[in-house]
């Protein structure tokens, strides 16, 4: 698996810069991390209970915590803060 | 009934933590609750200033009780940032303010002092993490690192009687943090040197998680090489909280051989991949019995099952220590086998164990990556 040596935020904290040790760096907008956070609150528990998260053109990344070895809490100015993004999950959704 | 803006009006004339910028403004504001006349705030503070700002404290809380409909107040000084940014803050320009103050924030930060956290789990409950937490602890430390044991079991807290200690730890001076009690060259905290034995822990989950951040945090480890902590059986909040809360450098599952064991073992080396927790290896405990009459091997829950599971998930084997009297005696009487029995072929099962995981921590546990740098540009 892929793993993260650099996490850049950029913009204002509107672009986030991952870089992987196979050499690949992604490039991921805040409003895409935003709208496709893996929180229960966005994703719900189940495929069905998937919300639409509208209006989040101007969100920037405020704060990044890292979790443990496996994750981190991207934390918005609009107060979303309970995605853990895993690396897996970051990669996934540059692809 | 007195409003949130009201209260905020009212400490806007109570300068902040820097001396200057009124609270309101300040960032330090982290909680605010308004609930029938009764007013709850909390203001984030450096801990080490904790006594400078006490004259703060009163004056806001003083500020709080002046304000008409108003019939109590309770202000109190935290050192922990709010998670919420914006929820906290009454618009949206502190609310960047305050997302800029707790950057870097405190979870999953390493502790201070300490080089390598390690888990010691097993997934199923009774197959002796403990006894073998604590021996592991002892024979690291004999092997002339430092070492500190943080006992994570807090339903069920073995390491005041494995260690024989049972003193109430004593309060820092300066730091106001908990010294570990010691015990054969190692430091020790568990929950049972805060309640009376016997005493049941009843919690729920969140519980559990703040108990365990603060023996964690709030405790004056030093400086340590290694932390060991004895997990409770289990692949719920004692473990995620660990996994999320600091970085490990790695984990040691314990299962007798049976398979009845290695299943909850396979569940709990999941649970470790699943976080990125690199696994150190696997531990055989109970693994035969030497009849003390006789002198005939029985193989109680089998032999060598924990070996072979070993191998087939491409985890390093630690060892195996065998079913023993002496080891149950003496874990009762507070003498870890490792320190009271140190010629013995026990001890020198677990010193095996305690230099395999010595070497693994210095290399780097297989899989193990360091953390991405995280920046803001």
């Amino acid at each position: 698996m892929a793993w993260p040596t650099d996490i850049v935020v950029k913009d204002q904290g509107r672009t986030l810069e991952i870089a992987f040790d196979d050499g690949v760096t992604v490039s991921l907008t805040s409003e895409r991390l935003r709208v496709e956070s893996p929180s229960a609150e966005v994703q719900g528990h189940a495929p069905s209970q998937k919300r639409k998260v509208l209006g989040k053109e101007n969100v920037r990344i405020v704060d990044i915590e890292p979790i443990g070895n496996y994750a981190i809490r991207i934390v918005f100015d609009d107060g979303h803060n309970t995605g853990l993004y895993a690396w897996d999950y970051l990669r996934k959704l540059a692809s | 009934m007195a409003s949130r803006d009201e209260v905020m009006a009212a400490l806007a004339k109570v300068a902040g933590p820097d001396g200057k910028t009124p609270l309101p403004d300040s960032g330090a504001v982290s909680g605010l609750t308004v609930r029938d006349g009764k007013v709850f705030l909390a203001i984030v503070v450096n801990p080490a200033e904790a006594k400078a700002m006490e004259p703060m404290r009163a004056r806001a809380e003083a500020a709080i009780k002046a304000v008409p409909g108003v019939t109590g107040a309770v202000v109190t000084l935290t050192a922990e940032a709010a998670r919420a940014v914006s929820g906290a803050a009454p618009g949206p320009g502190h609310a960047h303010g305050g997302g800029q103050a707790q950057r870097g924030g405190r979870a999953a930060q390493p502790i201070p002092g300490v080089k390598h956290i390690i888990a010691v789990a097993s997934g199923k409950g009774g197959v002796g993490k403990s006894t073998v937490a604590c021996n592991l602890a002892v024979g690291l430390a004999k092997l002339g690192l430092k070492i500190g044991v943080l006992d994570a079991d807090l339903f069920g807290p073995s390491m005041p009687k494995l260690f024989g200690l049972s003193a109430k730890p004593d309060v820092a001076p300066d730091s106001q943090k908990l010294v570990p009690l010691e015990a054969y060259g190692v430091k020790v905290m568990s929950i049972g040197f805060l309640i009376d034995e016997g005493a049941p822990v009843v919690w729920r989950g969140p519980m559990v998680m703040s108990a365990l951040t603060q023996l964690l945090r709030e405790v004056a480890w030093g400086d340590l090489d290694v932390l060991v902590v004895d997990m409770p059986p289990g692949t719920g909040d004692t473990q995620l909280t660990l996994a999320q809360n600091v970085p490990l450098s790695g984990a040691v599952i314990v299962s007798t051989p049976q398979d009845l064991a290695l299943i909850d073992a396979r569940r709990g080396i999941a649970m470790f991949k699943q976080v990125q927790v690199p696994l150190l290896g696997i531990v055989e405990n109970m693994s035969y019995f030497l009849c003390p009459h006789c002198g005939g091997r029985t193989e109680v829950f089998s032999h060598a099952g924990a070996q072979r599971e070993a191998e087939k998930l491409g985890v390093p084997f630690l060892g195996e220590v065998p079913l023993d009297i002496a080891i149950r005696v003496n874990s009762d009487e507070g003498r870890p086998v490792v320190a009271y029995l140190a010629d013995s072929a026990h001890a020198g099962a677990f010193l095996e164990i305690a230099r395999r995981v010595a070497e693994t921590l210095e290399t780097g546990a297989p899989g193990a990556k360091p953390a991405p740098r995280i920046r803001f540009l």
